[in-house]
């Protein structure tokens, strides 16, 4: 879905040392989650926290990284689900850090979120369907004109 | 929205589409069965009507994030800038 989570934070300290709190599984307890996270592109990690029953979530978030540019991009899937083995809500988490003269300016974009209640379906969709599918809902979404006709 | 006051039939979201009929059929079932989308065959014509249901869960997910990332970055402005300036 187009929708998507953005958060913006300054820090005075420089983007290498915002960057380890985003990539060091210690550091990253400290703030975020407990976490087996490591700083390779196609790693799978998970993240756990509290459970929350009345989303139906086990606690259990599972995470492959996607892309790293050494302290300047950091992203990841992010797939939930109940807990019985099925992942019926997956996102992308994405980090930017921007250098600024006394600091950093760190972005989060949580999104391209894909809420299914048929998991079957899903986990047999290869990416390809998955971003096709995005286009189907941004179009079902979008305003009403009169025409889109060339 | 393409089907929030009416219901299309495949045929006619397809014109909106860059993609072949049978390519956009597939891609109505799976929004069918992903409960953003309802179908209901009419005559000769399969018709797509807008379920909000799909919708509103997508957006409890995203009140739900919103809150963690707002409570989590908090904790790390807290950790990161409690630290002793370089």
């Amino acid at each position: 879905m187009a929708a998507s989570i953005k958060h913006q934070l300054f820090f005075p300290h420089p983007p290498r040392a915002v960057w380890e709190y985003l990539t060091n599984a210690e550091l990253m307890e400290l703030w975020l989650m407990k976490n087996n996270f490591q700083p390779i592109v196609g790693h799978d990690f998970q993240f756990r926290i509290n459970p929350v029953p009345s989303l139906d979530f086990d606690g259990i978030v599972y995470c492959k990284v996607l892309e790293i540019v050494p302290f300047k991009k950091l992203s990841y899937s992010w797939k939930l689900g109940p807990g019985d083995g099925t992942l019926n809500i997956d996102s992308v988490v994405r980090w930017e850090l921007h250098p600024k003269d006394n600091g950093t300016e760190l972005v989060l974009d949580h999104g391209d979120f894909v809420v299914m209640e048929n998991i079957g379906i899903f986990n047999s969709m290869n990416e390809g369907w998955r971003k096709n599918m995005h286009k189907i809902a941004d179009r079902l979404n979008a305003p009403d004109h009169a025409t889109t006709k060339a | 929205m393409l089907l929030s006051k009416k219901s299309l039939t495949i045929s006619s979201l397809a014109e909106n589409f860059d993609m072949s009929r049978p390519a956009v059929s597939k891609h109505i079932k799976i929004l069918d069965s992903a409960g953003f989308i309802s179908i209901q065959d009419i005559g000769r014509e399969r018709h797509c009507t807008l379920k909000q249901d799909g919708f509103n869960a997508l957006h409890e997910w995203l009140r739900y994030f919103d809150q963690f990332w707002t409570s989590k970055l908090k904790n790390l402005e807290n950790l990161l800038n409690n630290k002793l300036p370089n």
